[in-house]
C-alpha cells in the first residue's frame, strides 16, 4: 500500500493534501498497490467525510490529543499508519510541518528521504524524483529504494479528482513518553485577508524600495486587484514593516505563482531563491542595474511610488 | 550544561556555480558557514554567556568543512566535534552518524540550521532528534531556558506560530529573527587557532553510502524575456504598456 497524508483545515482535504493524492496514486500505480490516506485531528468528522472520497483506505487519527500539531504525534500517527498498513512508501505535502515529522518519520522507518518533490518517476523498485537544491538554483535527480518518504513541493502537482467512496477505519495512536514532551501553550493564528501565499496565483512583493509601511497600502490594493498575495523582502520585515509570515526568500516562503511582480526588490540571491520559479516575473525599480532585472520577464525601470498607483489604473481600466 | 550546534559548510549564494558532467563541482566556489547554521552557533553561546557551561560545534563534511568549523570557533564556541566523511551524504545519514556523537556528548540543548542551503533540506534537525528519541521544534524565533529540564520556544508553522514547553534535551532548529549573528572578531580568530577540533572519520560511526542517491544536477536558469521599460519620464505611458504586456502577451492578468 502506498499511505498518503491528507493536510486539511479542519473542514475539507487542503490543496496540498489533493497535490499529495496525485502522486501517492503515481506511486501506486507503479507498485500495483492501492492507495490509504490519513487524516489526523480533533473534531475531524467533516474531513473524514470530504478526504475519503479519494482514496481505497481512509485513517482517521482523531482525538483532543491532536487539537494541536507536533512533529512527534504526527510521525507517531504516520508510522501508526504505517505498521497498520504495511505502507512501503509514504506522501505527504511539503508544507513546513509536513518536511519537519516527515524527516522524523523516514529515520524511524529507515526510509529514504524525498523532500520537497516536483515531478516522480516510481518503478516498482524504487522512486526517482526531481526536486531543486542549492537555494532553487539546481534541478536535482534523485533516487531512493523502497520504503520511501515523499514529500511534495506546493503547486507543483494537478489536483486529485475524487474517485468513490473509501472504507474509513479509526486509527489507534498510542502516544508515549517522547510525544509528551513538547507542550503547545499558545497558538499565534496569522492574518488571513488574502489567499495564502504559497498557493496564490500572483504574488506581489514591495521590498526597501517601497520605503514605509504605509506605501504597502498600494501594495496590498494591486494584490487584490489580481487576487493575489502580498509578498515582503527580509529586509521590510526586519523593518517591521510586513510580518515575518510574509517573508519570500531563504528563511521565508518559496513561491511559484503564475505572475510575481516585485516592486522595490533589489533582488538579493536569497530572495530570488523564493520567487525564481515563478512563471512571469515583473518588476519595478529604480535602479536599471539591480540584480532583480537579470530574473525578470516585464520591468520597468522608474519610480515605485509613480509607477505602482499608474499600474493600479491600468488594472482597474482593464478590468472595467 | 552543554549547548551545541550542528553546522554544515556551504557554497555561498552569491558564488557562480558550475556543472561538470552532469554533476555540481564545487571545487571553485566560495564555502561559507551555512547561513542559517550561524544563528545556531550564535544562540548557545548566548546561552552559555548567560547560564555558564560549555558551548560545542558538531559538524559533518569533508576536510573542507574544518574552515567553517574555525568560523564558529572564531565566534565564540570553545571547542568542535567533526565527523570527516568525503563524498555524497544525506540528512538522514548524516544524523544517523551525528546522533552518535550527540549521545556520548550528552548536551542539554542542541540548535541546527532551519534550512541546509546545499540539499535545500529541513531534515537535518529533526531526523537527528529522532534517532536520538528526543523533540524537536522546526523554525524556532524565539528561545527561552527555564531550568536544565525545560526550554520554551516559539516557532513558525504553515500558517501562523506557536509557543511550546519542550523537555530536555530536545533539537531546535532556527529561524531568522532568533538572533543576530555575531561576527568573529581579530582576538576571537587567533583564540580559535588553538580550540581542539577532534576528528572522527565518518566509517568509525558506521556511515557507508547515503540512503538517498543523487543522479543527476544540472543548473536551471529560466530564460527571463528581459523587456525593460523606461519609466522614468513617462511612469504613466510605462505601466499602461506593462499591464498591456501582460494581458496580451503573457496572458497572466
Amino acid at each position: 500500500m502506498v499511505l498518503v497524508f491528507i493536510d486539511h483545515d479542519g473542514k475539507k482535504p487542503k490543496k496540498g493534501g489533493l497535490e499529495a493524492i496525485t502522486r501517492a496514486r503515481e506511486v501506486a500505480g507503479a507498485l500495483g498497490v492501492s492507495v490509504a490516506g490519513l487524516v489526523v485531528g480533533s473534531g475531524i468528522g467533516e474531513v473524514a467525510d470530504e478526504a475519503k472520497k479519494y482514496v481505497d483506505t481512509l485513517y482517521v487519527a482523531d482525538a483532543p490529543e491532536f487539537a494541536d500539531y507536533t512533529a512527534e504525534k504526527w510521525t507517531a500517527a504516520a508510522h501508526a499508519a504505517v505498521q497498520k498498513t504495511g505502507a512501503k512508501a509514504v506522501v505527504a505535502p511539503a508544507s513546513r510541518t509536513g518536511r519537519t515529522w516527515t524527516a522524523r518519520l523516514a529515520a524511524r522507518m529507515d526510509a529514504g528521504l524525498l523532500e520537497d518533490v516536483l515531478e516522480l518517476e516510481p518503478s516498482a523498485e524504487a522512486v526517482v524524483a526531481k526536486r531543486y537544491t542549492f537555494l532553487n538554483r539546481v534541478l536535482e535527480k534523485q533516487k531512493a529504494a523502497y520504503p520511501v518518504v515523499i514529500s511534495i513541493k506546493p503547486n507543483t502537482a494537478p489536483l486529485a479528482e475524487p474517485k468513490g467512496e473509501g472504507q474509513v477505519e479509526a486509527l489507534e495512536v498510542a502516544l508515549g513518553e517522547l510525544e509528551q514532551k513538547v507542550q503547545v501553550l499558545e497558538k499565534i493564528q496569522e492574518e488571513k485577508k488574502r489567499v495564502s501565499l504559497t498557493e496564490a496565483p500572483v504574488v506581489v512583493t514591495g521590498g526597501r524600495g517601497m520605503g514605509s509601511a504605509e506605501a504597502f497600502k498600494l501594495v496590498e490594493e494591486l494584490a487584490d486587484l489580481l487576487g493575489g498575495a502580498v509578498g515582503a523582502t527580509r529586509a521590510v520585515v526586519d523593518a517591521g514593516w510586513r510580518p515575518y509570515a510574509e517573508q519570500v526568500g531563504q528563511t521565508g516562503k518559496t513561491v511559484q505563482p503564475n505572475l510575481y511582480i516585485a516592486l522595490g526588490v533589489s533582488g538579493a540571491v536569497q530572495h530570488q531563491a523564493g520567487m525564481n520559479k515563478s512563471k512571469v516575473v515583473v518588476a519595478v525599480n529604480k535602479d536599471p542595474d539591480a540584480p532583480i532585472f537579470k530574473e525578470t520577464d516585464y520591468g520597468i525601470v522608474g519610480d515605485v511610488h509613480q509607477v505602482l498607483p499608474a499600474m493600479i489604473e491600468a488594472v482597474k481600466k482593464l478590468k472595467d | 550544561m552543554k549547548f551545541v550546534a550542528i553546522i554544515r559548510q556551504v557554497p555561498d549564494g552569491e558564488a557562480k556555480l558550475k556543472e561538470e558532467a552532469g554533476r555540481i563541482d564545487l571545487s571553485g566556489a566560495t564555502m561559507i558557514l551555512d547561513q542559517m547554521d550561524e544563528y545556531a552557533v550564535e544562540e548557545i553561546i548566548q546561552l552559555k554567556e548567560k547560564h555558564g557551561g560549555e558551548a560545542v560545534i558538531v559538524a559533518f563534511g569533508p576536510e573542507r568543512t574544518k574552515e567553517a568549523i574555525r568560523t564558529a570557533l572564531a565566534m565564540g564556541a570553545d571547542r568542535a566535534v567533526f565527523v570527516r566523511h568525503e563524498g555524497d551524504a544525506d540528512p538522514i545519514t548524516e544524523a544517523r552518524a551525528l546522533a552518535q556523537v550527540l549521545k556520548e556528548e550528552a548536551p542539554t540543548v542542541v540548535f541546527t540550521g532551519g534550512q541546509q542551503a546545499d540539499w535545500d533540506s529541513y531534515a537535518l534537525g529533526p531526523a537527528v532528534a529522532e534517532v536520538l528519541g528526543w523533540p524537536s521544534v522546526a523554525w524556532t524565533t524565539r528561545f527561552e531556558l527555564l531550568d536544565e529540564h525545560k526550554a520554551k520556544a516559539k516557532h513558525d508553522l504553515d500558517e501562523g506560530a506557536q509557543v511550546v514547553e519542550v523537555a530536555l534535551p530536545a533539537v531546535f532548529t532556527t529561524q531568522q529573527g532568533l538572533n543576530e549573528p555575531r561576527y568573529p572578531t581579530l582576538p576571537g580568530i587567533m583564540k580559535a587557532k588553538k580550540k581542539e577540533i577532534k576528528e572522527i572519520p565518518a566509517e568509525e560511526l558506521g556511515v557507508r553510502g547515503a540512503k538517498v542517491e543523487i543522479l543527476s544536477q544540472e543548473i536551471v536558469q529560466i530564460e527571463r524575456k528581459q523587456k525593460i521599460l523606461d519609466g522614468t519620464k513617462e511612469p504613466e505611458k510605462a505601466a499602461e504598456e506593462l499591464v498591456k504586456l501582460l494581458h496580451e502577451e503573457a496572458k497572466v492578468i
